[in-house]
């Protein structure tokens, strides 16, 4: 069963040329006639599908379109043209803390975040302990979370997004923040999450990390997708890649090249 | 949607919470700020201005309570898109409930700070009528005025920055040219019909009237009120709908 699928997607952002950040320059512009869009293409015609339970790494160079596309998937952006269907509720794992008041203790945040994340109350009510239980800090659940060090705020953070069975899971350079005993329980519990049927979504720039939850690859590079399948393959790929643009960058002239390959790579 | 009505609730309860933990008086503030604001305007106007109006402090509080409410709603709910920026950029949710969210604590604000406004009327012994129980649908006219500019300048102020600057510039303007502490008769006449078309003074009256008055606002005053208050909410709705897709490329 296909759980996400993008068919032909494509993605503009349309910077102005002259950004204007205030009135001011936003009417000066106009009235110079300087109002011309430059059109950055994040994503260009992709196509993907998901099956139930795959776990999906996506990987490539900064810029490359990677974030977009999970923000697609997350219906945060909605795509210039192209079709997405996604069958179920997407469940993002936060950067540290995001989506938290520091100010609000921990039960009142998980409250606060589970709504965000698109639980209903009822759910959240019955999903309570199991959240605080997972997350190993009852005793300080009453406190508020700006008394909290990092790793209890990313244990809080994890238990509250994977504590009912999301049907996309998506972990977007989730950094390694709490200690080894945590960290051996996130990635129970997201095994756990694969084989119940969530489908998983990863991007990293880490191999081990792709390598050990992944069982398909994909590469994006300028908006697009240049390989994808094994993820032994995809890695290799994108390995020749990366060296092959290394080379050829140290042979012309050096620094300037890494921005302007980007640039040249993204915008249309 | 279900779902928006439970995350607004929540977050009026954030609001809430978070405005009055770790402050000693906590929710007395509310009452307490208005009733002093209202002791420095007596002090100032019945020293300095003068101008003859019976039960001035009723007058001012009922001025200051409306003002509170709408200003601190706008200011709130112009900055909750920013201020929730990182969350935004992450998960996909109804940008709207946070310019709600803002707009209802101001109205669980404005009812808390009702209570030293009642206990006033009976320290005055000023006639306290039947017309009181007119006050819900004057506060909701309120409300429905204030949601429609914070659901237009929330976005507004995630495009540009000087909407905020912007705002809180033309909201003391404003303040000066609403009758909230002095009389509107005491206008100049070539002054007058600026402060008489002014949509917010229409509103504003409908909720001082049933309090200082103690009477229902004539159908008139009623209609024009539920119209600005109608055009406010639907305008707001246009903009917002017109920017939403746009606001996840800026904030």
């Amino acid at each position: 069963m296909t759980v996400v699928q993008l068919r032909g997607v494509s993605l503009d952002y349309s910077v102005k040329e002259h950004t204007a950040t205030s009135i001011k320059e936003y009417f000066i512009q106009v009235l110079r006639g300087r109002r011309k869009r430059k059109v950055i293409r994040a994503l260009r015609e992709v196509d993907l599908e998901v099956e139930r339970a795959e776990c999906v790494g996506i990987i490539g160079r900064n810029g490359a379109g990677k974030s977009t596309m999970l923000k697609v998937v997350s219906g945060i952006l909605r795509p210039t043209r192209g079709t997405v269907s996604v069958d179920g509720r997407v469940a993002p794992i936060l950067e540290l803390g995001t989506g938290f008041d520091y100010e609000l203790s921990g039960r009142e945040n998980i409250e606060l975040n589970a709504l965000l994340l698109g639980l209903s109350r009822r759910e959240i009510k019955a999903l309570e302990e199991s959240i605080i239980d997972f997350s190993g800090i009852r005793r300080s659940i009453e406190q508020p979370v700006k008394s909290y060090s990092l790793g209890m705020v990313a244990r809080l953070g994890f238990a509250i997004a994977t504590a009912s069975i999301p049907s996309v899971l998506i972990l977007d350079e989730v950094t390694a923040v709490g200690d080894a005993e945590f960290m051996l329980r996130c990635q129970r519990r997201v095994d756990e999450l694969v084989s119940s049927g969530t489908t998983t979504l990863v991007v990293s720039h880490d191999e081990t990390t792709i390598r050990r939850l992944c069982t398909r690859c994909v590469l994006l590079e300028g908006g697009e997708i240049r390989a994808q399948g094994k993820v032994d393959e995809v890695l290799a790929e994108y390995g020749r890649r990366t060296l092959h643009r290394i080379d050829s960058a140290s042979g012309s002239q050096s620094h300037e090249t890494e921005d302007s390959a980007l640039e040249a790579s993204s915008a249309v | 949607m279900r779902l928006h009505h439970d995350l607004v609730f929540v977050l009026v309860k954030r609001e809430l919470k978070v405005r009055y933990r770790g402050s000693f008086l906590g929710a007395i503030w509310t009452m307490l700020q208005p009733l002093l604001m209202m002791l420095v305007l007596h002090t100032v106007f019945s020293a300095i201005f003068r101008f003859s109006i019976k039960n001035y402090p009723v007058y001012a509080l009922t001025g200051v309570l409306f003002w509170n409410f709408f200003s601190q709603s706008i200011t709130n709910s112009m900055n909750s898109l920013r201020g929730n920026a990182i969350l935004l950029r992450k998960v996909a949710v109804p940008y709207a409930v946070f310019p709600f969210a803002a707009v209802v604590s101001g109205v669980v604000n404005l009812v808390l700070a009702l209570v030293p406004l009642l206990a006033l009327l009976i320290v005055t012994d000023h006639k306290i009528g039947p017309a009181l129980l007119f006050l819900p649908v004057a506060i909701a006219i309120a409300l429905l005025f204030t949601l429609g500019a914070g659901l237009a300048l929330s976005p507004l102020a995630v495009f540009f920055t000087d909407v905020i600057e912007f705002v809180t510039v033309l909201l003391t303007l404003t303040m000066y040219l609403t009758p909230v502490f002095y009389p509107k008769d005491i206008l100049p006449d070539h002054f007058y019909w600026i402060v008489h078309y002014n949509p917010i003074r229409s509103v504003l009256e409908v909720f001082r009237d049933p309090i200082y008055l103690s009477k229902i606002p004539p159908i008139q005053h009623l209609s024009v009120a539920l119209l600005c208050a109608m055009a406010s909410f639907a305008i707001g709705v246009w903009i917002y709908r017109k920017s939403e897709r746009r606001i996840a490329f800026f904030v």
